[in-house]
């Protein structure tokens, strides 16, 4: 019995895996061309019409400026990066914010701090593989989803 | 001097890549504004030479942002940068033409716009007016003269509303042609911007409710219904074509990109903000032609519903039994019945022949009758011919008889003649 158990298992194993595996696109570019510019609302909202995403920004004023109602009537930059991730600053920011996208929500995957004093006049490009984040013509730093690839002041 | 040169070399070399970066969103945002200015020039331009300057700074757009093309088509999206550059030229071809067009026919759209402005002021004074009739119909019931008088006045007033607003339409539309697809994007939604402002759609659906309105509020006569119908068929026709135009407009209004359709004032350009709302501009056109549709699908079924109505009316007050009809083909059906249920008894038919046909029908029904709509020339004449020939056999009896007559005088005539002929032939009796 034993031995017919050890007979039989390579061939159920052999059977089970492709029933259990995933299916899975690979080479999936999520990346806009362009970043989208948005207005935080008097909720404390942010909503991109092309790609239809809408956010509460309140949790993310408080985490910048300690104050959840810092951002009403802000206008931020919002691009999402070739991989898939959020990356969302704005002007007096002293981080670039990565957000991966989960079920109804975004989750901070990483506060990249990129000023002392705060930005500017932030912009963000896509660069691929890089998101290029630039302050005026004082400032372009390359940025990857969780650190800062190249920084050029 | 060579300390110096190396300085200014050392600063370029730091500042070039300075210099260099720019953003993408400006870059995009840039080329926007600059297309929007340009068409928003075009859309008012009025002059050739203004036109043909326009052509020189589409082409510096297009020479200036080329580096960028590969960029711009993916971020104009849904348009790529040679078809918004596409776009604008064929604009500037078409307002060339438009503007020519308006300068030999010596028509200026400013006078065009003052026509529209004027026309809808004296719409909207008949539109007092027609309120004022409407209640002078419903004063002068008792008097029939009076009735008659404030029915012609409220029929003429509609008409000429109905003339006014399709003035107005043709004033707007004069500028582009007759082929509306060879019309640009922007220069349609500048159309419904205009028929927008005119209120045209309301004032289309205010007609066909008017009408409604007046065959519910009073009695016509079958010789008001030829000059009705006249004026549905015109109307529905008018307002079949200019359905067909508000269609292109608002598609047009729909495929043009959100920040240029916020500088119009329509209500639909005013709620459009991204995709989803884009959608709503042919909706809500749809919504509107469905509501004129409405209106007139009840002004004909009422209009149907009188005449039909009124002319068996006609029937039973001559004490005249048919079968009911209710359409060209049952009334053409109850006539012919009747008529070859007079041949066939020996019923008179003077009656139904010159009572009620040649004095009712044919002087008063004749017109609405041979509308095509109703029954049509040539079955109406058909009929005719069929009564008349029913009449012309009570004529041939009525002949027989005079005739008779004549032949009875004559004879007593001779009669007498010839007695008084013979009278003196006469022997004289012995006396």
């Amino acid at each position: 019995m034993n031995r017919l158990a050890k007979l039989l298992f390579v061939p159920v194993l052999l059977a089970a895996v492709p029933a259990c595996s995933v299916l899975r696109l690979d080479s999936v570019d999520f990346g806009w061309p362009v970043e989208s510019v948005v207005t935080v609302s008097g909720t404390n909202t942010i909503e991109d019409i092309r790609y239809s995403v809408k956010a509460e920004v309140a949790p993310l004023a408080q985490e910048e400026f300690q104050d959840s109602t810092a951002l009403r009537g802000a206008r931020l930059r919002l691009l999402r990066s070739t991989e898939g991730y959020y990356f969302l600053t704005g002007a007096k920011f002293r981080h670039v914010y990565v957000f991966a996208p989960g079920p109804s929500s975004l989750t901070l995957t990483k506060a990249i701090q990129v000023s002392e004093v705060g930005l500017r006049n932030p912009a963000l490009n896509q660069r691929p593989p890089f998101v290029e984040l630039l302050d005026g013509d004082a400032l372009r730093i390359l940025l990857t989803s969780d650190d800062i690839a190249e920084a050029k002041k | 001097m060579n300390r110096t040169l190396l300085t200014a070399l050392l600063g370029a070399a730091l500042c070039a890549p300075a210099t260099a970066q720019h953003s993408d969103f400006a870059l995009k945002s840039d080329f926007e504004d600059q297309y929007r200015q340009i068409s928003a020039r075009l859309d008012s331009a009025s002059t050739t030479e203004e036109i043909d300057s326009l052509k020189e700074e589409i082409e510096r757009l297009a020479s200036d942002y080329a580096p960028h093309e590969e960029f711009l088509d993916r971020a104009l999206y849904p348009l790529t940068f040679s078809e918004s550059i596409t776009k604008l030229r064929s604009l500037q071809v078409l307002t060339y033409d438009r503007v020519y067009l308006i300068r030999t026919q010596g028509v200026k759209l400013s006078e065009l716009e003052a026509r529209i402005t004027s026309l809808t002021t004296r719409l909207d004074s008949l539109t007092a007016q027609r309120d004022q009739l409407f209640g002078e119909l419903q004063e002068s019931r008792k008097s029939l003269s009076a009735l008659r008088e404030a029915v012609r006045r409220l029929t003429a007033n509609l008409t000429a509303k109905d003339r006014l607003i399709f003035a107005i339409v043709d004033s707007i539309f004069l500028p582009y042609g007759k082929d509306l697809s060879q019309v640009a994007d922007v220069q349609k939604e500048a159309i419904g911007q205009r028929l927008e402002r005119s209120n045209v759609i309301t004032r289309v659906y205010e007609i066909a409710a008017d009408n409604v309105k007046f065959l519910d509020a009073t009695q016509l006569q079958g010789r008001d219904y030829g000059n009705l119908i006249e004026q549905y068929e015109a109307f529905n026709g008018r307002w079949a074509g200019l359905k067909q135009k508000m269609t292109d407009v608002a598609a047009a209004g729909a495929s043009i990109p959100a920040e240029s359709a916020e500088k119009g004032t329509s209500k639909a350009a005013v709620v459009r903000r991204g995709v989803k709302e884009l959608r709503d501009a042919p909706e809500t056109a749809a919504a509107q032609a469905a509501h004129v549709d409405s209106a007139l699908v009840e002004w004909h079924a009422k209009l149907i519903a009188g005449f039909w109505g009124g002319l068996q009316k006609e029937f039973s007050q001559a004490g005249i039994s048919v079968a009911p009809f209710s359409d060209g083909p049952s009334f053409s059906a109850s006539i012919r019945q009747e008529v070859a249920s007079l041949a066939a008894s020996k019923q008179d038919p003077q009656p139904f022949v010159d009572a009620l046909w040649k004095q009712r029908i044919d002087r008063d029904w004749r017109e609405g009758l041979s509308k095509d709509a109703m029954l049509g020339r040539a079955e109406y004449a058909a009929l005719d011919k069929l009564v008349s020939e029913l009449s012309r056999d009570t004529i041939d009896t009525t002949f027989v008889a005079y005739i008779a007559g004549i032949l009875v005088i004559i004879g007593v005539i001779w009669f007498f003649v010839f007695r008084t002929k013979k009278r003196p032939d006469q022997p004289v009796p012995a006396a």
